[in-house]
């Protein structure tokens, strides 16, 4: 009997071990330098302007139905006058473990050759599975279809899909910008070049906080930057093994006169 | 991003082939089909791509932008990486240009006044009717030699759009041309001229300074030019040399504040106070670079009797003065804490001083002073003040008004009675986009394009010691029948007629454009290099962006006269503290900036970084404060000062003074469409009347409130659930002696 169970036992571990791909062609990493950020949130309204995020007003923002794909968290520590405050952007972490691919019934979200965690809108029935087995909050349910009042339809992003009411999204990595910069480098027939992609997010942050590249390549600065002594992932002991690297926040011991 | 699709650009011949529409003529919105031209121009290839250069004219900052355009459609507009400002980042203001662009509560043609004044009642007229009703208006005001009653008030423009309305207004013969904005840091500017002769703002080196002092300096999210310190900031913090530290001086810790690594809460005030007993310890101490000039001035702010004034114990000043003069470099910069007051100058100054003493000034890491070396920059002029204006229509001297680009019925305070003196305005016309508080009032709207649909140029002031010059060209055609700023001015002047017509001769904006660069090309022998004459480097300027040269290092050095400008004593605020026992500090937030972000969907959903609220106004209160008030987070309150009355939700916030209350500025609208209309409270309609009589900045720390229950109103509606981590190790941290211990990681 307890042989059965634990052939049984071994066949699940087995399943949900991530060893279906042996070799993966990218794995999209991204580094978020914390001693950089400052909280300012542009990578935020980047991430709308690029992702197609609908807006969806006061009273659905009443009902935590706010759209963020990325989200600035902010801590506060002491009382006054010895405040502390701390900000970290959270977006879905790409975790190689992934608790929301294990529960989708449709396989609308799994794991792709680019060690990206990606969710297939068409196959997605909305059973709000993969949202509650997030580690890290990231997933946003649309509700309704949402409306963009006219003329602003006509900023929307025409490689992004807008998408339709019962269908779960979250953060992609931008995908759209990967699979362009691997088609211009196809193009150019060369391999994707360290620096080639750059996700909105990225992209827009005054600070440099946000890297991204691929840390299959030793040369990259994601894989320079995720030897940093100040390294460290989300709630890391949960072994969702994310894609996200967090740079720590030099902060503490920082009294006026001397050092 | 494709790098052979990157940079189109347009212009040549004046035709504006790229977005496929000729200038100086109204055209069609593109049409609702996904490819509106039978003959694409040539870089309108479907699912393709093309990318513009140009300029972010949300705030003054002037970043370089490249817009993404596909099918003519505007997609997103990013930080230009190669542009020296802001190198790449965009902030969130600048980002959402493109939904003020496609705002679905945009003026799409020109407009009669229907119904009474500020009631909203418009009808539609041809821009023809539009033009010749205004020019009949000021021939007539001429034929009456009353010309002098023909006022302009505009945004703070700049650049050769700033030219082009001065010579209209001048040549009109009137002299009355103001700029106003809330945000123009006249102090700063006026406390420059005043101590080393430059009125601009110096370039501050933050990314090379290992210790930033900055008094309420909020340079995160909107001061001065956020994205070029932000981006100075980072690598600050995590670039190639040592980390250098950030202390904030401010009664409210604001997104600036809550990062830095200390945190000091004067007495809302008090500040300069506080700079000047730094400098002095400085000079006491034998630390300073340059002590002989200013030992006499600064012997009055004593450490020991400015501490208790600032609520600054000694041994912090004493510990503040030590570090700041012994790391190399060090940098003090004049935030809203130190020169928003009714002193602001002084406060101003005393930080110059500061610098002056530590030996900061003409060096890297601390204040890099601008030159004006492309004979263009920004002249600000310290005559331009609102309430010259207000004065002038009180006294029934002003019988034409027109007004672009500011929104003083919103950012004045009620005290001020700007609607009252509008109302002896007998003409008023208005060139907004947007339906905002004081073009309500208008009699007549020929609605501007917005930047992205425009031609301009910029430059940047502050500039980072180095010259700037960008372009702001159209990257769409018109998505409404709006009109080029520039040619609104233009066919103004040809309908005139007279010597305003013979004075302003050009065919449209983009050649007054084009003939104001050829002019500063030829007087700029730099920007000749490496080109093949004018129409060689206008072509190239236009796909960088600009054009801008090596920077350039100067010194300047704060006159010891400066000391005649310090009043010495604290701010005033109005209201006894009896009645009214807490400081009020109205604040610039990230996303609405002076209100003009508060019509943008992105940023009403925006949560503050803050707080997280989004869709509304807040009160900040202490929590000690709130209990003793019995109030609890979310409890609507009154705030009241002695000039009127708002109401907003509590929220408890641990980064304020207990004796301090802040409100964010930039909701509480009356008008300017649907997102933001009806929505919050404006703190700055219980504001005293009060501009600085030399600069004529407002000052927006400059009275007390109270705090009282029974108020009703919208609910507060926050994004986050808690702000505690519950030892969860979310944002992990090492301290600094820890860090300076680490290896560095080389990329
Ligand atoms: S844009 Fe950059 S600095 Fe601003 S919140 Fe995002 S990560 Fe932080
Ligand atoms: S990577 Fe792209 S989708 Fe993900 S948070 Fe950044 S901008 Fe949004
Ligand atoms: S700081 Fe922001 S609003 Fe100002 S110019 Fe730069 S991007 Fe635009």
């Amino acid at each position: 009997m307890s042989g059965l169970l634990e052939r049984i036992a071994g066949k699940l571990r087995s399943y949900r071990e991530p060893g279906y791909y042996t070799k993966l062609d990218h794995k999209w990493t991204m580094v978020i330098d914390l001693d950089k950020c400052n909280g300012c949130e542009a990578c935020v309204v980047a991430c709308y302007a690029e992702n197609n995020l609908p807006v969806v007003g006061r009273e659905e923002c009443e009902k935590s139905r706010a759209f963020s794909w990325l989200r600035i968290e902010r801590y506060v520590e002491g009382e006054y006058p010895d405040v502390k405050v701390k900000f970290i952007p959270v977006m879905c972490q790409h975790c190689m473990k992934a608790p929301c691919e294990t529960g989708c019934p449709v396989y609308a979200t799994y794991h792709n050759q680019d060690g990206l965690n990606v969710q297939v809108y068409n196959r997605c029935v909305g059973t709000f599975t993969c949202a509650t087995y997030c580690t890290y909050d990231v997933r946003r349910f649309n509700w309704f279809t949402y409306k963009w009042p006219k003329p602003l339809e006509a900023q929307l992003n025409p490689d992004v899909s807008v998408r339709e009411m019962g269908v779960m999204e979250k953060c992609t990595f931008c995908i759209q910008r990967i699979r362009s910069a691997k088609d211009t480098a196809k193009d150019e027939s060369r391999p994707v070049k360290d620096g080639d992609i750059k996700p909105a997010c990225s992209q827009s942050c005054p600070t440099g906080a946000i890297y991204f590249g691929d840390i299959q390549d030793p040369e990259s600065v994601v894989a320079k930057l995720a030897k940093s002594p100040r390294r460290y992932r989300l709630l890391e002991e949960l072994n969702a093994d994310p894609s996200v690297i967090y740079l720590k926040r030099v902060m503490g011991d920082g009294t006026s006169s001397h050092e | 991003m494709k790098r052979r699709d990157f940079l189109k650009f347009i212009g040549i011949g004046g035709v504006g082939a790229g977005a496929g529409f000729v200038l100086g003529k109204v055209s069609k919105p593109p049409g609702a089909k996904l490819i509106p031209y039978l003959i694409p121009p040539e870089d309108i290839i479907p699912g393709v791509a093309t990318w513009y250069a140009s300029v972010c004219t949300l705030c003054g900052a002037g970043c370089g932008t490249l817009v993404r355009v596909m099918e003519g459609r505007a997609k997103k507009v990013e930080g230009n990486p190669g542009h020296p400002i802001n190198r790449g980042g965009l902030c969130a203001l600048g980002q959402s240009s493109v939904q003020a662009l496609y705002n679905p509560d945009r003026i799409t043609k020109p407009l009669k006044r229907k119904g009474p004044r500020g009631s909203g009642e418009y009808a539609e007229i041809t821009w023809d009717e539009a033009l010749k009703t205004l020019a009949a208006n000021l021939i007539e005001l001429k034929s009456k030699n009353e010309s002098e009653k023909f006022h302009l008030l505009t945004s703070p423009l700049g650049g050769t759009i700033d030219r082009l309305a001065g010579e209209f207004v001048s040549a009109f013969g009137s002299s009355n041309y103001s700029h106003y904005g809330l945000f123009q840091r006249k102090n700063l500017a006026f406390a420059n001229l005043s101590t080393m002769g430059t009125a601009s703002i110096p370039h501050y080196d933050i990314e090379n300074t290992k210790y930033l002092l900055s008094f309420g300096a909020d340079f995160s999210s909107t001061w001065v030019s956020p994205v070029n310190y932000s981006n100075g900031y980072g690598k600050m913090r995590q670039g190639t040399g040592e980390r250098g530290k950030l202390v904030q001086v401010e009664p409210r810790l604001s997104l600036t504040g809550a990062n830095a690594d200390e945190w000091v809460p004067a007495k809302p005030g008090t500040e300069a106070l506080l700079a000047l007993a730094i400098a002095n310890t400085i000079v006491e101490k034998g630390l300073a670079r340059d002590a002989s000039a200013w030992r006499g001035v600064l012997s009055r702010y004593k450490a020991k009797d400015m501490a208790s004034i600032c609520d600054v114990p000694v041994e912090r000043i004493e510990a503040m003065a030590v570090e700041f003069a012994r790391t190399r470099p060090s940098l003090a910069i004049a935030g809203d804490s130190v020169s928003s007051y009714e002193n602001g100058i002084s406060g101003a100054i005393a930080v110059n001083i500061l610098n002056q003493v530590a030996g900061n000034i003409g060096v890297i890491g601390g204040v890099m002073p601008n030159g004006d070396d492309l004979g263009n920059g920004k002249k600000i002029d310290f005559g331009r003040k609102i309430s010259t204006l207000i004065s002038a229509a009180n006294a029934d001297k002003i019988k034409t008004l027109i007004v672009y680009g500011a929104n003083p019925v919103f950012t004045t305070p009620k005290a001020a009675r700007l609607e009252e003196a509008l109302s002896k305005v007998p003409f008023i016309a208005s060139f907004s986009s947007f339906m905002d508080e004081t073009t309500a009032h208008a009699d007549i709207i020929l609605p501007a394009h917005t930047s992205l649909e425009d031609w301009g140029d910029d430059f940047p002031d502050p500039g980072v010691a180095a010259p700037v010059a960008s372009i702001i060209q159209p990257v769409v055609s018109p998505v409404f029948e709006t009109k080029s700023l520039g040619d609104i001015f233009i066919e103004l002047a040809r309908a005139v007629g007279g010597n305003v017509a013979g004075k302003i001769t050009a065919p449209n904006f983009a050649e007054y454009l084009k003939a104001s660069w050829k002019g500063l090309y030829s007087r700029n022998r730099e920007m000749a290099a490496g080109t093949l004459g004018f129409e060689d480097f206008w072509n190239k300027a236009l796909q960088r962006g600009g054009w801008w040269g090596p920077s350039r290092k100067m010194t300047a050095t704060v006159s010891a006269r400066a000391g005649e400008h310090l009043t010495g004593a604290p701010a005033r605020f109005e209201g006894e503290e009896a009645q009214y026992p807490f400081y009020l500090i109205p604040y610039a937030q990230t996303a609405y900036m002076d209100g003009r972000g508060a019509n943008l969907p992105w940023l009403q959903e925006l949560p503050d970084p803050m707080t997280s609220v989004v869709w509304g106004t807040w009160v900040e209160i202490n929590p000690k404060t709130a209990a003793s008030l019995g109030l609890k987070e979310g409890d609507m309150v009154n705030i009241e000062s002695p000039f009127g009355k708002i109401s907003a939700p509590v929220y408890l916030y641990p980064g304020i003074r207990p004796d301090t209350v802040a409100v964010p500025i930039g909701q509480g609208h009356s008008h300017y469409g649907r997102y933001a209309k009806g929505r919050g409270a404006n703190p700055i309609e219980i504001l005293p009347y009060k501009e600085d009589p030399l600069s004529g900045e407002a000052a927006l720390n400059s009275t007390r409130v109270r705090i009282t229950r029974g108020a009703t109103g919208e609910r507060l509606v926050k994004m986050e659930g808690s702000t505690k981590e519950f030892g969860r190790g979310i944002v992990q941290t090492v301290s600094p002696s820890e860090f300076k211990r680490m290896k560095k990681e080389v990329v």
